[in-house]
């Protein structure tokens, strides 16, 4: 351990909801200028550690010393600033706007001085070392990474001493979230301590000085990120060795043959592309963000047009035209990427979430439904998908990420239909939900079903994926199947494919 | 949320969480049947004589059977998160027309109720067109749509009361008795229960909330939204509809005026009724509900002597209370349930 100096200590931690302990006397310290990364799976206390600090919930026993001081989060103002996941900002206003709300508008005869405005959001995004935006351009038109380095930049208006950064990556594509650890490796440089709360591990090693681990409210380890392990991490967070990914999977003995079948296929203007999967095959679609492989899953579906080319489905064409609701009669599945945009049906329960609509199941809009027994069939879905808490009749927003994605997961997935759409099947979920889905994927393909994963996380693609298609501008620029399948081979083609698009 | 949190963290005098959660639910649930129990008793035992006579309830359920009609009318589009900012008009609209048809044209009763009916579902549609196929926000569409159905008939009756004296015994009935029970308010009965059995056991009126929710992702499920808005507005016209027919007997004329003073007191129906029975969205058992409370509570204030204008405030007062209550009754439950899922 190297001899710097704490900026934050945190001593026996302890926190209740009734009679459970959420956080069990956990220490944890901040060294100055260090970059701390915290792992865990969900209701493993990451979150309720850091409500404490941000002051949302006392804590029942335990000491806070920020800066030598002890500290009491509820009732003083701490120097410390948070970026969450989902940051807010005042969308149709400007990013000048938004940064000047941190660090209030400079003034000119009592009035605000515009240009002012402007020059001082341009400044603190030259401190960083990051290129400025142009500070007039209203927030709702930035994209996810330049919001969410935004969120990080109007924080340094109030030049705090931590900064927690609550899995500001989980909506980023891997490939975007470079620019954010740019802005974090400068910040480190410039004296500030970051806790980073994250579930994508492989992101931490480079970035990290050091990472702790909580298992079950419990500080499990801290240690150098440069001696750290993913197995070793993994291990830590699940309490046991994880299950090797690759290996004794039932794959490839049950293909049969060619279910879906893309012939030139174009979406505005984009691709063309072609290419066929099997039954029983685990096909993904990967590209960059923006790639089009998106708009390759949609225009399958029937929720995008398509300008040109032939979808065939078990042999027979699917006409040009045609709904949502007919590509589900034709046997087409597609679980969305954005959960709570498109898919989570926020402030209702899981039977209402699972039973959406009674034609993914081979049912009918108009045949009268007893509650009971959609009941009873929620209690054996949610038994088979494993969602916790057992109980069909919680709000489907009460619950992890992990568990919205297998309830809506669960919607999708039953026995009928062949083809199964998946847009990034598990982000913003937990390492042991993330194993979970994989299994329940795997297990409904040995079943016969064709699954298309849409992805931009390679790392998964090339756990789950029995072949996999890189796709750039709409088009196909690779494949890989078999021992060839692997994050290395999958990271070089994409690359590739990045380049690629750019010089067009 | 931060005093809720000290409140908690004493802990010792709060019930148990089993209990406590049972009471929650219990209050969430069926909080405005409570109400109403208690309204009856109060003013039962204030004005024993006159409170809970046949004639008092007689002639509140036929009164307010055209308000619960309007009540779910603004609820069926608000299933879907839109609202209907026409009823007003349009019930005002259904009135002249079902009497002066047969006033001035000589139709015959049950002919010129089903021309009011096909009215009633073409203006429900055009609303629904407006706000499906030019993506108008609904509030905009149907307020100006509401205007030009209070022109329309104020055109056809030149703005004057158009006399009912000639009314066939047949069309009069409508607001009579049936065994006793006013025939307003079995019509209102009946209609609730279809419309609760197409919205809460019928997966394709069920698809509605789902819309409310989230209407991407019931696009993306294979609902047609755009159907579901319309059909949504076309059966919120009917209702309008079928409330004039009624109306039209009750006051045995046709009056232009009569008409928007309905609005207020429809929206406060199902809004308030959002807070219990389906805790968290508008629903047809809960807006039946919020009318018998909303009337006979204003019924027991009247027969202690308040004045006229009480029923303003009343329903104004009912319909933002309705809407605090619902938006504290959501927060905590979902405090309860993220207490109780961390066991």
């Amino acid at each position: 351990m190297s001899k710097a100096e704490n900026i934050l200590t945190i001593r026996n931690l302890t926190k209740r909801f009734y009679g459970s302990l959420a956080l069990d006397h956990v220490d944890f310290s901040l060294e100055k200028g260090e970059i701390h990364a915290l792992i865990g799976e969900n209701g493993a206390g990451k979150s309720t550690f850091i409500k404490i600090l941000a002051g949302v919930y006392a804590c029942d026993g335990g000491e806070i010393t920020l800066d030598g001081q002890v500290v009491d989060p509820r009732t003083d103002s701490l120097s410390i600033a948070f970026v969450h996941q989902d940051p807010a900002f005042a969308e149709e206003l400007s990013v000048g706007e938004n940064i000047a709300f941190g660090m209030g508008y400079p003034r000119r005869r009592g009035l605000i001085d515009w240009s002012a405005v402007k020059a001082q959001a341009v400044k603190i995004y030259e401190a960083m070392e990051i290129a400025p935006l142009d500070p007039d351009r209203l927030v709702s038109t930035l994209t996810a990474p330049e919001k969410a380095i935004l969120a990080i930049v109007r924080t340094l208006a109030l030049a705090p001493k931590v900064l927690v950064l609550d899995e500001p990556t989980a909506a980023l594509p891997e490939a975007d979230s470079v620019q954010l650890f740019k802005a974090m490796r400068r910040l480190r440089s410039l004296g500030t301590s970051m806790i980073y709360v994250s579930h994508r591990l492989n992101e931490l090693f480079g970035l990290a000085d050091r990472v702790t681990v909580f298992r079950n409210g419990r500080h499990i380890v801290t240690e150098p990120m440069a001696g750290a392990t993913g197995d070793g991490l993994i291990e830590h967070m699940l309490g046991r060795p994880p299950v090797k990914l690759s290996g004794a999977d039932p794959r490839a003995e049950t293909r049969g043959s060619a279910v879906l079948e893309v012939r030139d296929l174009t979406i505005g203007g984009r691709g063309p592309v072609s290419f066929e999967a099997q039954a029983g095959e685990i096909l993904g679609l990967v590209g960059l963000r923006g790639g089009g492989q998106e708009a390759i899953g949609r225009a399958i579906f029937g929720a995008l047009p398509i300008t040109s080319g032939v979808i065939i489905l078990n042999g027979k064409p699917l006409p040009q035209k045609r709904s949502i609701g007919d590509s589900i009669e034709f046997g087409i599945r597609l679980l969305a990427g954005d959960r709570s945009a498109e898919s989570a049906f926020a402030g209702m329960n899981l039977v209402e979430n699972i039973f959406v609509n009674p034609r993914i199941r081979g049912g009918s809009m108009w045949r009268w439904t007893s509650p009971a027994r959609e009941r009873e069939e929620a209690r054996q879905i949610i038994d088979r998908f494993d969602v916790r808490p057992r109980r069909e009749a919680s709000l489907i927003d009460w619950l992890s990420g992990g568990n919205q994605q297998k309830t809506c997961l669960a919607r999708w997935l039953n026995d009928q239909g062949d083809l199964v759409i998946l847009e990034e099947p598990t982000s913003g979920v937990d390492i042991g939900a993330k194993l979970a889905i994989h299994k329940i994927l795997r297990g409904y393909a040995a079943g016969g079903r064709t699954m298309l994963v849409i992805s931009t996380d390679l790392e998964e693609v090339a756990a789950l994926c029995d072949r996999a298609i890189i796709v750039s501008r709409g088009r196909q620029i690779s494949e890989l199947a078999g021992p060839e399948l692997t994050l290395d081979q999958l990271v070089s083609h994409s690359s590739q494919g990045g380049r690629h698009a750019v010089s067009i | 949320m931060s005093s809720q949190d000290i409140v908690e963290k004493r802990g010792t005098a709060a019930p148990q969480p089993k209990q406590r959660q049972v009471l929650v639910n219990f209050a969430a649930n069926y909080g405005l049947a409570v109400i109403f129990v208690l309204v009856l008793i109060v003013f039962g035992l204030m004005r024993p004589d006159t409170y809970l006579s046949r004639s008092n309830i007689g002639n509140l359920l036929t009164s307010q059977s055209v308000t619960a009609l309007l009540a779910l009318a603004v609820m069926m589009p608000l299933t879907t998160g839109r609202f209907d900012l026409s009823v007003g008009y349009h019930v005002g609209l259904a009135q002249v027309l079902m009497v002066g048809l047969q006033a001035n044209q000589q139709l015959p009763w049950v002919v010129s109720a089903i021309i009011v009916l096909a009215v009633g579902a073409a203006v429900g549609a055009i609303n629904g067109f407006l706000v499906t196929r030019f993506k108008i926000d609904s509030f905009i569409a149907t307020m100006g749509v509401g205007s030009l159905l209070y022109g329309l008939s104020n055109w056809y009756t030149q703005g004057m009361q158009i006399s009912g004296l000639q009314l066939p015994a047949g069309y009069l009935s409508v607001a009579g008795d049936i065994f006793g029970i006013p025939f307003p308010a079995i019509i209102v009965l009946l209609v609730g229960i279809i419309l609760w059995i197409v919205l809460e056991r019928i997966p394709a009126g069920r698809s509605l909330y789902f819309i409310g929710f989230n209407p991407r992702a019931a696009e993306l499920s294979g609902i047609n939204v755009g159907r579901a808005v319309n059909a949504a507005f076309i059966s919120s016209g009917l209702l309008c509809a079928l409330a004039g027919i009624m109306l039209g007997a009750i006051l045995r004329s046709g009056t232009p005026s009569v008409g928007p003073e309905y609005l207020l007191p429809a929206f406060a129906a199902s809004l308030l009724g959002a807070t219990s029975i389906r805790p968290g969205r508008v629903n047809v058992g809960g807006t039946l509900l919020s009318i018998l409370i909303l009337a006979f509570s204003f019924s027991g204030v009247q027969q202690l002597g308040a004045a006229f204008y009480v029923e303003y405030l009343f329903n104004g007062g009912i319909l933002v209370v309705a809407v605090a209550l619902s938006v504290y009754a959501a927060a905590r439950r979902r405090k309860s349930a993220v207490h109780s899922s961390a066991h």
